[in-house]
């Protein structure tokens, strides 16, 4: 028989404010153990939590970011489980009353991947497993964080990989999380269950937890898709259970044991007040979110002719992206533009990291410049691919190699000349050309380039010289 | 009505190992907690919705750091430290 994946996602991002969510201590990533933390954040009797207004402002706009629908009304919760990496042996999470509600996010497919809501929350610390014992380090204690939750509409691996990066690259976007998988400020819980192809209800789920890159969510979702399909053909049946994925053996395992099941035991957290947000900080907030990549890439095809792939390219990070509109100010043919950071700029960036940061010496007022001198005919395309070359590595200014007199072109009479040159020197190539040889011409024409220092038109060459010839 | 099993589960989740000869008394004591604090349902109500006691909403802290405690003084309570961690033997 045929099954079909059905997944959603638990996805907590780190937020980047300077401070942590209930307290002054720094956010910072690092740090000698337990040196970022204060009686607030260790969860002492008789600390009062106070709520830190930047994360409610980042948290609305991955709201917005997201489509969601902002509460009027939201409030704080307390989640309790006895762990050590929790000091006060309760969360402090959002249940009955998030942040932000619905919303989706869209796949390049024009699907939606809906969303139930995201709320925010506090991290907990870090635990090491050492000889037996446990070490505790409560530098992350009461990081924000939000979680965004997903409703189960993923139906493959590739969508839970796209909606995984879609994600990351929005909420790089709205400069409000570096979302960096390895470092832990993004993380994934996948809920996984299958059924049988064209049926209706949901099938026994499975959580897997401790994912950190996109690629071991793609390993561990089809390990575990297997794994279920393999149950239920075999006629046992799934047990609902968390697991966690193992990078070294590909495999996933059993988390918690029947008798630590969940059981929170939420309720309000009296510390803590109600959040109240009014229609005109929404609409504050929307107005300062900058143009997001789905938007900016519809307006790069659809306003500046580009091909989708291109758009696509240029919009995966916010810095390409405003780099591009910078260079285009004013330009007749953006293609070239994109043409140029596509193939050129791309080439010299080796690792996505590199593309994120988009570290170049040349600046796009530069590149702009550049590019004008190609819209209004002034240089050819292969004298601004080598310039851009020598751009890329020096920094400088376009004056710098071309002068006004790279930019005249070439009178007719020089051309002339040339052309008749390049004929007297090469009398094989006249003969293989009269001879039938089409392409013997490019030979002569490559001369008339090489002495016109890549100035000369090559299809009035070409024409000139053939005139010759007769 | 608060059972036997209640007071154990709690008892797991919070992890605390309670005698089999006290419960019986903690069961009762704990429905003792739970019809005190019942009193609050049997109260009048107003009418008026109220969300904490003097109605406050949207009490906020600016982003702005402040220094930390040293790991010495935050240390200071722990039962068991080791390598500027808390540490948390294994007690199985």
């Amino acid at each position: 028989m045929k099954y079909e994946l059905v997944a959603g996602f638990e996805t907590h991002i780190e937020l980047s404010t300077k401070t942590k969510i209930f307290c002054s201590c720094t956010t910072e990533f690092g740090g000698e153990p337990n040196t970022h933390c204060c009686p607030v954040c260790i969860g002492l009797p008789g600390t009062l939590p106070k709520l830190n207004r930047q994360v409610v402002r980042y948290g609305i706009m991955a709201g917005l970011a997201t489509h969601g629908e902002i509460a009027e009304i939201s409030k704080m919760d307390r989640k309790n489980y006895c762990y050590p990496d929790l000091s006060k042996a309760y969360q402090i999470s959002q249940l009955y009353a998030p942040l932000s509600i619905g919303g989706y996010v869209e796949l390049s497919s024009g699907k939606k991947i809906r969303l139930h809501h995201i709320h925010i929350e506090e991290d907990a610390g870090k635990l090491i497993h050492q000889h037996g014992d446990t070490y505790v380090d409560y530098n992350r204690g009461g990081v924000p964080l939000i979680e965004i939750v997903s409703e189960p509409d993923i139906r493959s691996i590739d969508e839970a990989r796209e909606y995984v990066e879609k994600l990351q690259q929005l909420m790089r976007y709205i400069g409000i999380s570096d979302c960096k998988m390895q470092e832990g400020s993004m993380r994934c819980d996948v809920n996984i269950s299958v059924r049988p192809q064209g049926s209706e209800t949901l099938g026994t789920r499975t959580e897997i937890k401790n994912m950190n890159s996109i690629n071991n969510i793609a390993k561990a979702m089809e390990y575990e898709y297997d794994r279920q399909c393999d149950l239920l053909e075999s006629g046992a049946k799934v047990v609902q259970e968390t697991l966690r994925y193992d990078d070294a053996t590909g495999t996933t395992s059993s988390m918690r044991s029947k008798e630590d099941a969940h059981d929170y035991r939420y309720f309000r957290d009296p510390d803590l007040v109600t959040i109240n947000v009014s229609g005109e900080e929404v609409e504050e907030i929307k107005k300062s979110l900058p143009e997001l990549p789905a938007e900016k890439c519809r307006r790069y095809v659809e306003e500046l002719g580009l091909p989708e792939k291109d758009a696509q390219l240029l919009t995966k990070y916010r810095n390409i992206s405003e780099y591009f509109d910078k260079a285009i100010e004013g330009i007749k043919a953006p293609k070239t533009a994109a043409n140029f950071i596509i193939g050129q700029i791309f080439s010299r960036l080796e690792t996505e990291a590199d593309k994120e940061r988009f570290d170049i010496k040349t600046t796009p007022q530069q590149l702009n410049k550049l590019i004008k001198l190609l819209d209004e005919g002034k240089i050819r395309n292969n004298l601004a691919k080598a310039t851009l070359e020598k751009m890329l590595d020096e920094g400088k200014d376009v004056t710098e190699y071309i002068s006004e007199s790279d930019m005249a072109g070439l009178d007719e009479n020089t051309l002339n000349d040339l052309c008749k040159q390049a004929v007297e020197s090469s009398p094989k190539a006249v003969e293989d050309y009269k001879n039938g040889k089409e392409k013997a011409i490019k030979a002569m024409v490559g001369f008339v380039m090489k002495n016109s220092r890549g100035k000369a038109d090559p299809a009035l060459a070409e024409e000139k010289i053939k005139g010759l010839i007769k | 009505m608060v059972t036997r099993e209640d007071v154990e589960n709690i008892a797991l989740l919070s992890k605390l190992f309670v005698p089999e000869e006290e419960l019986d008394a903690l069961t009762k004591d704990m429905q003792e907690i739970i019809d005190f604090a019942d009193t609050i349902n049997n109260a009048s109500e107003s009418g008026e919705s109220f969300d904490n006691i003097n109605n406050l909403s949207n009490v906020f802290r600016e982003d702005e750091v402040v220094e930390s405690y040293k790991s010495e003084e935050i240390l200071k309570n722990a039962p068991e430290q080791a390598e500027q961690h808390f540490l948390v033997r294994n007690r199985e």
